[in-house]
């Protein structure tokens, strides 16, 4: 692949501070309140974008399979934290289930398109590997907060046949199984939408990259259909197991609602 | 004694907790009232008796058997309560009778269609209801449908919280009516909440007052 990326000098990048000034502008016209959170977060992205480049750097030179796999835990770890930080229906919810569920179907799905679709050389290239894991996660992190959150916010909202259905001798699954199938289908129903409008609405990040960085669109095509379908296989199975796991924590040993679940939510 | 429990202990209110210790049976072809003011635990009792909720201490015996030998699954079908808030489902009258049947415990049982709607005509509820949807019943209609759907799994004790809350007069005679003869038959009983004391229609009644 020939490499035509035009670089971006560093008057260039400060050049882009004016789009923050019109956005800035915007908010304090309408007041909004979000200057603050806006140039946080454009700080945030600044300084956390420059250290993973030279992060990046540092792991795609050294090629250490341990390495790429210690960096692909950690960006589970941040990615389960942040799933289940806005979860409004489910308070203390712990970001352990949520790490097992999204390590689980990142590195099942990351290994199977790392390994056998593309196949580099090495197999675990990080150049290849990290980049891929990390698309995995972004999106299957959205999928299971969304699939979380509809799983007990169905719950609780459907308790009076919930508890009825335990009263006709159902188990914690057969009381709940409805809301399970709910909330799995509202994790996936973003990815499932992407899938129908790719390339209509919008091109995709990855191949709008690809394409900047100088590849042949077919190719940067190519890449991107494996990426689709990879995001809605995590997406699926990390939110089937995320609910798997969570489902069961909502009733108590007796096989009841537990009681938190009958009251408002805090 | 058919059933009964003993030194049933619960915890109700937040800030300032009371604690409640009760026991109580009732005997084959019985009925037991449970009476007290509003927020004494009526219903709190009658769901840890369902085992809905878990209690402190205490032990629940139907005939012979301690609660905790039989699994919370089939108790919750023999020793059954039915919420004073019916709980409807999806899709019509028919689909919300045969809801039970589908939960593995009561699977081997039969959704008797026949019996249905004989119970449903007693109870004041036209058969022509059968095909509606249920969720456009009225409270009244809902709450006699839900208890229909508690007599057709056949349990052996009923759990009845406010049974008749939402009943009119008549509704409220045709509901005792079929009370009375579902207790006829033998190893049933029921424990029952009532505001208005409206159980006259029972043959055996006895009083618990918390």
């Amino acid at each position: 692949m020939e490499s035509s990326t035009i670089p971006i000098s560093n008057w260039q990048l400060a050049f882009t501070v004016l789009l923050v000034l019109i956005t800035g502008g915007i908010s304090a016209f309408l007041k909004l309140g979000l200057l603050k959170p806006l140039l946080w977060g454009t700080v945030r992205t600044f300084v956390q974008l420059s250290l993973i480049g030279y992060v990046l750097t540092y792991v795609f030179k050294t090629n250490n399979i341990w390495l790429v796999v210690f960096m692909i835990t950690v960006m589970c770890i941040i990615a389960s934290k942040t799933a289940v930080k806005r979860t409004p229906n489910v308070p203390d919810y712990p970001s352990a289930l949520a790490f097992a569920a999204l390590l689980a179907s990142t590195y099942l799905v990351g290994t199977i398109v790392v390994v056998l679709i593309i196949s580099p050389e090495p197999w675990y290239s990080a150049r290849i590997a990290i980049p891929i894991f990390g698309m995995i996660l972004g999106n299957s992190m959205n999928g299971i907060a969304l699939s979380l959150d509809r799983l007990y916010g169905d719950v609780r909202a459907r308790v009076a046949e919930v508890e009825a259905m335990l009263t006709f001798g159902a188990t914690p699954w057969e009381a709940v199984r409805s809301s399970v199938r709910e909330s799995v289908r509202s994790g996936m129903t973003p990815t499932i939408n992407s899938l129908m409008v790719v390339g209509l609405v919008s091109l995709p990040g990855m191949m709008t990259g690809q394409i900047l960085g100088g590849a042949d669109p077919r190719d940067a095509v190519r890449y991107q259909i494996v990426v689709m379908l990879m995001i809605a296989a995590a997406v699926a199975i990390g939110c089937l197991l995320l609910v798997g796991l969570s489902y069961k924590k909502m009733f108590n040993r007796d096989g009841a609602l537990q009681s938190f679940m009958l009251q408002s939510r805090k | 004694m058919l059933f009964s429990f003993k030194d049933i202990t619960y915890t109700l209110g937040f800030e300032q907790t009371r604690e409640i210790t009760v026991s109580g049976s009732v005997a084959d072809g019985e009925a037991l009232v449970v009476r007290g003011p509003s927020g004494a635990g009526k219903s709190t009792l009658l769901r840890i008796l369902a085992r809905l909720q878990s209690s402190g201490e205490g032990d629940v015996f139907l005939g012979e058997k301690n609660w905790l030998e039989i699994p919370a699954t089939a108790w919750r079908v023999s020793v059954h309560y039915l919420a004073q808030k019916p709980a409807l489902f999806d899709g019509t009258v028919a689909a919300n009778l045969a809801i039970p049947f589908e939960t593995s415990v009561c699977s081997k049982k039969v959704f008797d269609t026949e019996l249905a709607k004989t119970i449903m005509n007693k109870i004041l509820l036209p058969v022509s209801l059968w095909e509606q949807d249920a969720r456009t019943l009225s409270g009244g209609e809902a709450a006699r449908l839900t208890f229909v759907r508690a007599l057709l799994i056949e349990p052996k004790i009923l759990l009845l919280d406010e049974p008749t809350a939402a009943l009119d007069e008549n509704a409220r005679h045709a509901f005792y009516d079929v009370l009375k003869d579902w207790l006829e038959k033998e190893g049933r009983a029921a424990v029952l909440i009532s505001h208005i004391n409206d159980y006259e229609g029972l043959k055996r009644v006895s009083f618990l007052d918390i």
